[in-house]
């Protein structure tokens, strides 16, 4: 009767572990104003379009659980405004972001042109391992495409970049933008490049089971096997 | 939308902008993005005092900015309040942004917290009255025990 009632009392405790996901990743998108940045947040966090969404003002922010090689990881994402005035303070909101979004418009070869300055204040402002994503938005339009893929892709390759072209209307790819990054920053956790100790990685590791709790000085069963 | 109101300027970028702000206030004349600059690091101080100097800030700002510059100084007076717990001022300018962008979600989110604020506010508000003519009732009782009792 006691065991089953611990038995009982220890899975409602498992059941309510303080964390459904084993890590947070702090993300950021950039871009000039119009490219669609938030309108790619707005997919990824509420799989839907949001027609003539209006400028950012200042930041904005979503969080969604994703999964990758079976650990569920927590992305939170500061969406900043692409607008020149408020450029000096989102430049503080790159510090410790684990993976940059950086976004421009397939149809405005302005947005394109513009990347090398959006790159520079990535790279300036968070560290050497963050993962940075170019993605070409709007790629349902077609036929008022401004900037071929090839360049973008050479681009992409000559900075050592990750690349895709995505549409935040059709949802085409914009799974795949945050969870490319993703798999890179985890890749990177798993061969030790990144040290998850440092300050400013924008990873956080959160134990999935409570530890050190009142009921594990008992002796349990062990819940998982090494090496799974 | 919680995170973007809970979130706390770094002390480095608060100092940054604080100082050319003051730069420029000393040369003579502050730019509408110097000051704009400070006083949206200033709203996101976790010292009460900070936050009110931004507000000023921005009220001033509000009758110099462009219609697309004004957004930003409302927007940011609503979440300042928020912060300050002013929540009928932060409601006043939200609900004033919403009259010209009612589909804006930045705004719609913020109303809606700034609504469940109030609306908690409230209930501790009633909660506290209604402890306190709890209490008047107690005494009032044990009052009119001891009267009685004292007749007797």
């Amino acid at each position: 009767m006691t065991m089953s009632f611990f038995l009982f009392f220890s899975s409602a405790t498992m059941a309510t572990a303080p964390y459904n996901y084993s890590y947070i990743f702090k993300y950021i998108i950039i871009g000039d104003m119009g490219v669609g940045k938030s309108c790619l947040l707005h997919q990824f966090t509420e799989k839907k379009f949001m027609a003539d969404c209006p400028h950012t003002i200042g930041v904005e922010f979503g969080t969604r659980i994703i999964e990758v090689s079976g650990q569920k990881i927590k992305l939170q994402i500061w969406d900043t405004a692409g607008q020149e005035r408020f450029r000096a303070v989102t430049r503080s909101y790159y510090r410790g972001a684990a993976g940059a979004l950086m976004v421009y418009d397939i149809t405005r070869r302005s947005t394109y042109n513009h990347l090398s300055s959006w790159l520079t204040d990535a790279r300036n402002l968070t560290n050497p391992n963050t993962v940075i994503i170019l993605i070409g938005n709007k790629a349902d339009l077609e036929a008022q495409r401004d900037v071929t893929y090839e360049e973008a892709k050479q681009f992409a390759e000559e900075n050592g970049l990750l690349f895709l072209e995505a549409s935040a209307k059709t949802g085409e790819n914009v799974e795949d933008a945050f969870l490319e990054a993703a798999k890179k920053i985890y890749q990177n956790i798993q061969d030790g490049s990144l040290d998850l100790n440092a300050a400013e990685s924008g990873v956080q590791h959160k134990p999935s089971a409570p530890q050190g709790g009142r009921l594990t000085s008992e002796p349990q069963p062990q819940r998982e096997c090494c090496g799974c | 939308m919680e995170s973007v109101l809970s979130e706390v300027v770094a002390v480095e970028d608060l100092l940054r902008f604080e100082k050319k702000y003051n730069a420029e206030l000393n040369a003579g004349s502050v730019t509408k993005g110097t000051q704009f600059e400070y006083a949206w690091c200033l709203v996101r101080s976790k010292y009460t005092a900070d936050i009110k100097k931004g507000v000023v800030l921005l009220e001033e700002l509000v009758s110099k900015g462009t219609k697309e510059e004004q957004r930003d100084y409302i927007f940011y007076l609503s979440v300042a309040n928020y912060r300050l717990k002013e929540y009928e001022k932060a409601l006043k300018y939200i609900r004033g942004l919403l009259k010209t962008e009612p589909k804006n979600t930045q705004a719609l989110e913020l109303e809606k917290l700034i609504d469940k604020a109030m609306q908690k506010d409230g209930l501790v508000g009633m909660a506290i009255v209604g402890g306190m003519a709890l209490g008047v009732a107690g005494l009032a009782g044990l009052i009119g025990l001891a009267i009685t009792k004292s007749k007797s």
